[in-house]
């Protein structure tokens, strides 16, 4: 998989680690407005701040006169970013137009991005937004009234679909419709969602039963309640008269009394890994894991105390 | 711009000796060898004698005993697949965690198709834990499925002891590693010191023969059923005519290998140390994957905390470096290495991986190259990272908590 990228999602992203003036690279102190989506262990994060111009008696005239970001991801995630915070600029919007940015806008702006990376614009657009409801809290504005739909705790709560990026129910059919996704590898290339274990993909309250259920409205049928597990009896050998317990113990009697004096008498040990069985697996310690001839301490010595001691069927295997 | 190849575990370059070892088989001697007259006779004989090489290159084993493959992911389908359905009264596999996708995907399907699989864990060297190896071995065990070294850290594991602890339990237990890794590049003797091994799978062009060529090793009275069906070729094991340049190519690539490999070995190990010792040096907050452990001489995986690895490759590949990663953005899904996961790598690093991997080709002029341009490019995406103080060079402290977290909560 080369790279793919528009000589703009390429120049934009080189001139934003070179540091060059114009990149929009850094956090505003006191910031208007702060939003970040992502997280480190989903393998892309940003934190966007704004500031704005502050209208004097009207704070939904307020408009952005600064958009910063930091970003870890790869490097169209950092395109992305760059682009989100060009197009804002250069909008000279107020905050709540602002919201009206797309993921598409910032696609149109690096000229394309691979169908796999859509996520990286996807993220800015959740950013800034974050970033917005964040400004309408400190200033006040109440945007429920102003009829934005604010679905702010969405994200914590509701049942998890896709459990490799904690994606809910609510925030993924709110995507679904939003972004007009209309099968599974849309789904994940746009928010992440299956592209992990992909069992969420099929599952009972899955993805597709997502994707059924807005587009073709059919009810999906419901998760189950826990899962299930079936415990698989380990299969055994046929084990010597003793109980295994029993078995256990006398094996290590014999090698405490019969085995392990000799080989601390040269600065070595013994210790039992395993038993099946009338396998006793056995690993040497001390001097005796460097000596060429553990192979051989351990056959005869070991495997003769115990075969002498417990039963003759013992063999010895060294780990 | 100089192109600096140092993604030797994906693919290597073809040797020049090989590839003028090639040449008269595609268009001189062309013939099929299984043709009866005269011409292709000599391109029989080519064959026979590429087996033959190849064979004493692993230690000496009966030519017979050697399949040529297309590939090392046909050699681990067909000894995995192939075991299974020669040995049906046995449900039960035990592989690792941290298997190349050729033998994690196989056995994936075969516990799809009902089978028992025993995924062993590793611990942060990326090493085995041998008490739950024996643990997993039961009455049940048709195969135990353990590659030789590791494509991504190149941790090496105990095969001579992991093979032998399979045998001593149960003979009847099918004993396959994948050394893709390491034919070539470590001594393999199939003879003497990997005496319990029955089978093992490797692959042409991770030792400068070209792509499309492997083989897998099938000790004699192995129980194993063909993948490919349709010929007579290998003695009905693998039909499909007999790729006889490619073939020709792989066996003087391993006698070139198997002629220097000491020096060599030595001197890429110094390289890599070297680019390790330096790095870790130059930039705070970095690791180096399986370092604890055995490994490859040729491997460096190193992860850099709080940025992403596409991103580094990216500026890398602006330098002419090659180089791959373990982050998501490069796998083609959407989570980061399997191998780095299994491994317990803190999820704030596991994004952040490189793998630099070395071959007898590179100079120390070139490993001095990535020592000067590669912290220059951590610390520049550091600095567009939410989670680095690029004033004091420092992880944030909420960062630094998000480190101690550890692993990847999400899987």
């Amino acid at each position: 998989m080369g790279w793919e990228y528009s000589e703009k999602t390429k120049k934009l992203f080189m001139d934003a680690v070179q540091g060059k003036p114009g990149t929009h690279l850094g956090e505003i102190e006191n910031p208007d407005g702060m939003g970040e989506h992502g997280s480190i262990a989903c393998g892309d994060a940003m934190r966007f701040t704004f500031r704005v111009k502050r209208h004097p008696s009207d704070p939904t005239q307020d408009i952005i006169t600064e958009a910063r970001y930091l970003t870890f991801g790869c490097t169209s995630a950092i395109a992305s970013s760059e682009a989100l915070c060009d197009i804002i600029e250069r909008g000279a919007y107020t905050p709540i137009e602002a919201l009206r940015i797309r993921n598409s806008d910032i696609v149109e702006y690096l000229g394309g991005l691979p169908e796999q990376k859509i996520h990286c614009s996807v993220m800015g657009a959740e950013a800034l937004e974050a970033a917005v409801f964040n400004w309408a809290q400190r200033r006040g504005v109440d945007l429920a009234a102003l009829g934005i739909d604010i679905h702010d705790r969405e994200s914590a709560e509701g049942r998890i679909v896709c459990k490799c990026f904690s994606l809910t129910e609510p925030y993924l059919k709110r995507k679904i419709r939003e972004l007009n996704l209309r099968t599974i590898p849309e789904i994940t290339n746009a928010v992440k969602a299956g592209g992990g274990c992909t069992s969420c993909h099929h599952a009972p309250g899955g993805l597709q039963d997502l994707l059924d259920e807005i587009w073709l409205g059919k009810a999906g049928s419901q998760p189950p309640d826990s899962p299930r597990f079936e415990i698989l009896p380990e299969e055994t050998r046929p084990v010597p008269e003793l109980s295994p317990y029993q078995f256990a113990k006398k094996v290590e009697r014999a090698i405490d009394e019969y085995v392990r004096p000799s080989l601390r008498m040269d600065g070595g040990d013994v210790e039992i890994v395993d038993i099946k069985g009338t396998l006793v697996y056995c690993r040497l310690d001390g001097a005796c894991a460097a000596c060429a001839g553990a192979g051989h301490t351990m056959k005869m010595m070991v495997e003769r105390a115990l075969k002498d001691q417990v039963d003759e069927r013992i063999r010895v295997i060294q780990v | 711009m100089q192109t600096i190849y140092v993604d030797n575990n994906a693919t290597t370059r073809v040797a020049p000796e090989v590839y003028e070892a090639m040449a008269p088989y595609f268009t001189d001697c062309y013939f099929n060898p299984s043709s009866m007259y005269e011409p292709a006779r000599r391109a029989a004989q080519a064959l026979g004698q590429a087996r033959q090489k190849i064979a004493e290159g692993l230690g000496g084993i009966e030519p017979e005993e050697l399949l040529f493959t297309a590939c090392a992911t046909e050699g681990n389908n067909t000894a995995i697949m192939g075991t299974a359905r020669a040995n049906p009264a046995r449900r039960h596999i035990i592989t690792t965690a941290v298997e190349h996708p050729a033998v994690l995907e196989v056995c994936r399907e075969l516990e799809r198709a009902g089978y028992r699989v025993t995924w062993l864990s590793v611990d942060g060297n990326g090493e085995l834990d041998m008490a739950e190896y024996v643990r997993a071995l039961s009455a049940d065990t048709l195969l135990v499925s353990i590659m030789h070294a590791n494509n991504e850290t190149g941790v090496i594991f105990p095969i001579e002891r992991l093979s032998r602890i399979a045998k001593e339990t149960d003979p009847a237990i099918v004993f396959h590693t994948d050394a893709t890794q390491t034919v070539g590049k470590l001594p393999i003797d199939l003879v003497r010191r990997l005496p319990y091994v029955d089978l093992l799978s490797f692959s042409g062009h991770k030792f400068h023969a070209p792509k499309g060529v492997g083989g897998l090793f099938v000790r004699r009275g192995t129980r194993c059923r063909p993948f490919m069906l349709g010929g007579h070729q290998e003695q009905g094991r693998r039909a499909g005519t007999e790729n006889v340049p490619y073939i020709v190519g792989m066996a003087r690539a391993l006698e070139l290998a198997l002629e220097t490999r000491a020096q060599d070995e030595a001197r890429i190990e110094r390289l890599r140390d070297r680019l390790e010792s330096a790095l870790l040096e130059r930039i705070p907050c970095i690791q180096v994957n399986g370092r604890g452990a055995p490994r490859l001489p040729n491997t460096s995986n190193i992860s850099c905390h709080f940025i992403e690895g596409e991103a580094m490759l990216y500026q890398l590949s602006a330098h002419g470096i090659c180089a791959s990663s373990g982050s998501a953005c490069t796998s083609g899904s959407l989570e980061p290495s399997h191998v780095l996961r299994a491994m317990k790598v803190p999820f704030t690093a596991v994004h952040g991986s490189v793998r630099f991997s070395l071959s007898k080709y590179n100079t120390e002029e070139e490993i001095e190259k990535i020592i000067e341009v590669f912290p220059v490019i951590v610390a520049n995406l550091r600095k567009l990272s939410p989670y680095w103080d690029s004033a004091h060079n420092r992880p944030r402290p909420e960062a630094e908590n998000l480190a101690r977290q550890g692993h990847d909560p999400a899987g």
